[in-house]
């Protein structure tokens, strides 16, 4: 869009200027005499390719009568007609058409004039007035969500003390504002300042709420959208302001930025970025009046590979090949590829929370077929495993508290979820199942989100979060900050819900014993808590879609989720799955899908999200591709380019096993069986249904609470409550000597020490010990008082105490 | 916020001193204890920042009346059948359940006066546990967190330092008194089992009984060797093997100290003292708290629970109180001869008071309208009294205070400040005390 309006005038001394060209933006500008002016960008293109932002390029009108320069740098308008203005700047120049109408005959507006200062000053802050009770007896809604509240409070409210209309310099709005009276917020702007000026003005005008025929403000845009910059460039931003008579404000002093990436690119409050000394990619967000538009920052890498490292690297399917396309962007190059051994560990965990075991092993890395990876992948597809590992993370998204909900009802979720996974639901049919779920929580599993959650907006934001990647937390109380949800948005969503009826005995926890029936019954109408507007179920982000009167309209949102071309649904699944493999989603946080907070590699997840869709939803397949791709094969050893990407999969990243995972590791390393209150002795711990069951193991490994509400955030980082359990605790002592363990099988064998040590490497890490391990180990076995069953004991205690065991890496 | 505790420059001396004799096994762990005594000792005075708090759950809501709040001039139906005794402080009354109590009230301020509105078990718990009410209506029965625990804040402000995980609960976790957001590691390390009994063991932080310190030794040295993974330390890398590591020297710190292993043997302890505190498991708890503080674990909880006394109050709360009065009466008084208190806040509480009329049962039920709490050292005055009742005892009535007036006062005295902003996993801000001001007698 940037591009369009931009008109350059050849320059003469081209030859001698390190820029090849020079350009204003914006091409041009209609102002209204006599009212606020408008700022322009001057840039230019430097022999590299790289637009820079020329500061103080000199602005000459050629009608200074009708169009002049500001003491700021704009161009204001000062009666009707036409002019050019011509910036130049580094011997070179460009022209901007300005048109000057009269001003429309439009008094000011508290909507459209005042909240925007209210907002840029930060009077309406969380900390400030717009905090729960306010502030000293002032309240401002919090984003400016509520306009109407906002007008009277500041007008009427407190019998219309903050606001003086005989006297408008005397009112105290003004006052505490420029601290003429003390104001704990401190000086917000001062006497005379433009703010300062807006505000009177619309004092002076008897501070009216809207003025008859106002425009609407329709949409923001941003200047630049995209720029490729050096290290340590600036660039000041330029925000517009779009209405719907056509008028283009410059907003850019009262617009808010903020950076999602601070290390790559800084903004400060006057929308000045400031690049960093890393290469990568990011956004800066720009707000004004809850819409939020982005400017995209890319610093490209100063030392790039030849096109021949990218063009040798092996492809296994289209993932590699948008990785690395990435990559040579970026200049990184990838770590080679892990071993067999590494593979087989990884994968294995990976997909079926399994530790291969060391006869897996043995073969694995002894067989000669050169396909025997992706053999593998589609083994452990149909392993028992599969179904239990993958119930389990989605249990994380659903599974309520049995507190609150009852025993009965969480276990037949749980049933119901690693039978979805056993048979390899299509996605779109597990979640329309889930959706629409009606019946009884004493017979089908999916119903008891209904009965977990019980108002349309706890199930919608709930719904919004996993399903679509979309937090509208923030939207059920004001606009969203850094996105352009607001409350309509969220209380529309939350409408789908409306009609759901219960019968049954409701929550009565601790035991909820009885059952809920969930059924489809007119509900009453979710309203907009500003408003009072009773709303209509509306799916996200788009126009609404037919829902009949009739029947339940969760079977509408779940066609609309589940539509092939739902532009939420495919890719918040591929991120989430795609995270479960690289311990890193291609958007983070993986439900936090927003404008303002960009996919590392967009084509990327596009690509996986169509493939996945014309695949009919099959997660099988999605990780068959993941696991098979030359990316998720790479080596965690990093090399000189790489070690410091942790977002763009040239290396694999470490992560430590999951609470469940690694707490099966250590029960087949040791062969001793888990016991878990109410299952049979030798279950294993990713079939556990339910948070509860007492595990300091996996409560020390970051299990969710049971206690809070789903979804429940995993605690992945290590800890040293973990580090002390596993070096001391007296369950692992037990299980490293139990009687029928490991070690005491393998003390009373006939194997010689190296054999055994052989065998424990094989189990613990699936790959061979080098020579010194072996040599180290076997000291174990010389100690004097050491037997082979205490021997045996030290080095598996040493092995599961070790980074490569915790780790998938 | 220096001034707040201002008293006592010589205890905080005499502090260092013990502790600088004890320091034999020149580690890191007994060179963090000394550095915390050193600053005391040379500011002269306690730092917020040193206040470690044991805090005493009683799960079911104690009734006022027949606790610190007695009511002899109530009427038939309300005054109950136990009478009020005089207390070491002229003038204040206390229910004849806690004699030992009454004994060290000049220890000790109670607030009468600290009410709120929800009276469910679940609701009244995450109230009084993380100082904010439960967004939604809670049942009784249920376990909930919607907000991090006053022990797991004080977890995250402070970490996790030599090894020694900040928050501990004796023997089991109560029901909001988890991390929520703040995530897994600021979950209180549960210590369970019956310190009472011979064979009792701190889990995790000592050896297994039967592993001696020379095969432990062994197998560390072994681990050392083993270990291959090639660790990434580029800072950028983010390396997750290279923070697991100091984990793992933290831990070994900790089983390798002396001070600290002798702390977590609570067998060591003089038996007269063991004795004082009580021969039973809620005595020996509290014993065993101390000697946590001691080695500086900054927020320990005990819990105790049985308190909801729907039927035969009368009969039924002056037996489960004995071991109370006892233990918490022996704490405050021991803390007090080592020259703990100052650094040692001590805090007994339930979510509620209970109902003024006595039902059909000779119970009483849940009532928020009015509770009693005690605390005691980290500066807080002895032989005080906050606030009042009404004189039936239905309403706190003078000086009344919130849930979030007292987590703000809690915070404050450990140094943390409460008007701190947290962020949810969700990125949405979280205020760690909405609202609340300091409760004022205790900062006199």
């Amino acid at each position: 869009m940037l591009a369009v309006a931009i008109s350059v005038a050849p320059a003469a001394e081209k030859a001698a200027s390190k820029f090849e060209s020079v350009s204003a933006f914006p091409g041009s500008v209609k102002l209204h005499a006599g009212r606020e002016g408008h700022s322009l960008r001057v840039s230019g293109r430097d022999t590299d390719g790289f637009e820079q932002h020329l500061n103080g390029a000199k602005l000459v009108s050629d009608q200074p009568t009708i169009a002049t320069i500001n003491e700021r740098g704009e161009i204001v308008g000062l009666k009707p007609g036409k002019a050019v203005v011509t910036a130049t700047s580094e011997g070179q120049s460009a022209t901007l058409a300005v048109e000057v109408v009269a001003a429309p005959d439009r008094g000011m507006s508290f909507q459209l004039d005042i909240l925007p200062v209210l907002t840029r000053t930060g009077c309406n802050l969380g900390g400030c007035h717009a905090k729960p009770n306010g502030q000293n007896g002032f309240k401002l809604s919090i984003f400016a969500y509520d306009p109407k509240g906002d007008h009277y409070n500041v007008v009427k409210d407190g019998r219309g003390r903050r606001v003086f209309p005989a006297h408008p310099e005397e009112s105290l709005l003004l006052k505490k504002a420029t601290m003429k009276v003390d104001h704990k917020g401190g000086q917000r702007f001062e006497k005379g300042s433009e703010h300062y000026n807006t505000l009177l003005r619309w004092l002076k005008e008897g501070m009216p709420y809207e003025q008859p025929g106002e425009p609407k403000l329709e949409r923001i845009s941003v200047f630049p959208e995209q720029r490729n910059y050096r290290r340590g460039a600036k660039q000041p931003l330029l925000i517009r302001a779009h209405y719907s008579n056509g008028e283009v404000r410059d907003v850019t002093r009262l617009a808010e930025f903020d950076s999602n990436d601070k290390d790559l690119a800084t903004i400060d409050e006057d929308g000045v970025v400031t690049v960093g000394s890393l290469a990568g990619e990011g956004v800066v967000v720009a707000r004004y009046m809850g819409l939020v538009e982005i400017s995209r920052v890319t610093i490209p890498a100063e030392n790039t590979f030849p096109d021949s490292l990218y063009a040798e690297l092996p492809v296994n399917n289209f993932i590699d090949e948008l990785v690395y396309e990435r990559l040579q962007t970026l200049g990184i190059a990838p770590s080679h590829s892990c071993t067999d051994a590494e593979f087989l560990r990884r994968v294995s965990l990976d997909i079926v929370g399994v530790l291969p075991t060391a006869e897996q092993a043995r073969a694995f890395i002894g067989d000669n077929d050169p396909g025997k990876r992706a053999k593998l992948v589609d083994e452990l597809l149909e392993h028992p495993g599969y179904a239990d590992l993958w119930a389990g993370r989605w249990a994380d998204l659903l599974r309520p508290n049995p507190q609150r909900v009852g025993v009965k009802s969480v276990y037949l979720l749980d049933e119901w979820l690693r039978d979805s996974f056993r048979r390899n639901k299509p996605y779109d049919r597990m979640v329309r199942e889930i959706v629409t779920a009606q019946g009884s929580t004493h017979r089908y599993g999916p119903v008891v989100v209904f009965r977990d959650r019980r108002k349309p907006e706890d199930v919608g934001e709930w719904f919004s979060q996993i399903f679509l990647g979309v937090r509208m937390e923030c939207a059920r109380c004001h606009h969203h900050p850094n996105e352009k949800w607001g409350q309509e948005d969220f209380f529309q969503f939350a409408a789908w819900f409306k009609d759901i009826g219960r019968k049954g005995k409701g929550i009565s926890a601790p035991i909820s014993g009885d059952f809920e029936t969930i059924f489809y019954r007119k509900g009453r109408d979710v309203t907009h808590p500003v408003t009072g507007e009773a709303m209509k179920p509306i799916p996200l982000g788009t126009k609404p879609v037919p829902v009949p009167d009739s029947s339940d309209p969760r079977e509408a949102l779940a066609d609309w989720m589940t539509n092939p071309e739902n532009p939420y649904f495919a890719r918040a699944v591929v991120n989430r799955i795609w995270a479960d493999f690289f311990g890193q989603g291609i958007v983070m946080p993986v439900d936090d899908f927003r404008a303002s907070n960009p996919p590392t590699n967009e084509p990327l997840i596009d690509a996986l999200a169509e493939d996945f869709v014309e695949n009919g939803f099959d997660l099988k397949h999605l990780m068959r591709t993941i696991a098979n791709s030359r990316v998720y094969q790479l080596s965690s050893t990093p090399n000189d380019s790489n070690v410091a990407d942790t977002e763009n999969y040239s290396r694999s990243y470490r992560r430590r096993l999951p609470a469940e995972v690694m707490l099966d590791a250590v029960a087949d390393f040791t062969e001793a069986p888990l016991s878990f209150q109410g299952m049979p002795s030798g279950s294993r711990a990713t079939a556990t249904w339910n948070y509860k069951l007492g595990s300091e193991f996996l409560d020390a490994f970051g299990r969710p609470n049971s206690s809070a509400q789903c979804p429940c955030e995993r605690d992945v980082r290590p800890s040293v409550v973990q580090a002390l359990h596993m070096m001391h605790s007296n369950k692992l002592q037990a299980k490293l000597a139990d009687k029928n363990g490991r070690a005491a099988k393998l003390a009373a064998s006939g194997k010689s020490p190296e054999q055994i040590v052989q065998e424990l490497y094989l189990s613990a890490y699936g790959r061979e010990p080098r020579a010194e391990e072996i040599r180290v180990a076997l000291t174990a076995f010389y100690g004097a008082e050491a037997t082979r069953q205490t021997a045996i004991e030290d080095v598996m205690w040493a092995l599961v105490n070790s980074a490569e065991f915790v780790f998938n890496h | 916020m220096t001034g707040i505790n201002s008293n006592c420059a010589g205890q905080s001396r005499r502090d260092f001193i013990r502790l600088g004799l004890g320091g034999a096994a020149g580690l890191g762990f007994s060179d963090l204890l000394r550095l915390r005594a050193n600053a005391a000792a040379a500011t002269g005075q306690s730092s917020p920042n040193n206040v470690n708090c044991i805090l005493v759950w009683l799960d079911g809501g104690p009734s006022h009346y027949e606790t610190f709040d007695p009511k002899p001039e109530a009427p038939d139906g309300v005054r109950g059948e136990l009478k009020s005794i005089k207390t070491s402080v002229p003038g204040t009354h206390f229910c004849e359940t806690v004699p030992e109590l009454a004994k060290v009230a000049d220890k000790m301020t109670i607030i009468r006066s600290i009410a709120h509105k929800d009276p469910n078990h679940g609701g009244g718990n995450h109230y009084m546990m993380t100082g904010a009410p439960t967004p939604v209506p809670v049942g009784c029965g249920s376990f909930v967190t919607f907000h991090p625990s006053f022990g797991s804040t004080v977890s995250y402000h402070r970490g996790v330092k030599n090894g020694l995980p900040a928050y501990m609960t004796l023997d089991r976790v109560s029901r909001s008194g988890g991390p929520n957001f703040l995530g897994a590691q600021h979950a209180p390390f549960v210590i369970g089992g019956d310190p009472n009994r011979d064979d009792f063991q701190v889990r995790d932080v000592v050896l297994p009984r039967e592993i001696s310190e020379g095969r432990a030794e062994n197998r560390r040295a072994l681990r050392a060797s083993l270990d291959q993974l090639e660790r990434i330390h580029h800072k950028a890398a983010a390396d997750p093997t290279v923070g697991f590591d100091s984990f793992y020297q933290q831990g070994v710190g900790l089983v390798t100290s002396r001070e600290a292993q002798a702390a977590f043997d609570i067998s060591k302890e003089d038996p007269k003292v063991r004795e004082k505190y009580g021969r039973h498991s809620l005595g020996q708890r509290l014993l065993m708290a101390r000697r946590l503080a001691e080695v500086g674990v900054s927020f320990t909880t005990i819990y105790y629970g049985g308190w909801d006394h729907h039927t035969k109050i009368f009969t039924s709360l002056p037996k489960h109180i004995k071991p109370l009065d006892q233990g918490v009466a022996a704490l405050i008084s021991d803390l007090d001869e080592r020259g703990m208190l100052d650094n040692t806040m001590v805090i007994v509480l339930g979510e509620f008071g209970r109902t003024p009329k006595i039902n059909k049962d000779a119970g009483r039920d849940h009532w928020p309208h009015a509770m009693s709490v005690l605390m005691a050292g980290a500066g807080i005055p002895g032989g005080q009294i906050v606030g009042a009742t009404d004189v039936k005892g239905y309403h706190a009535s003078e000086n009344i205070y919130s849930p979030e007036d007292f987590a703000f006062s809690l915070y404050t005295k450990m140094g943390v400040d409460p008007t701190t902003v947290l962020h949810k996993n969700t990125g949405r801000p979280v205020q760690l005390v909405n609202g609340g001001a300091p409760i004022k007698e205790l900062f006199v």
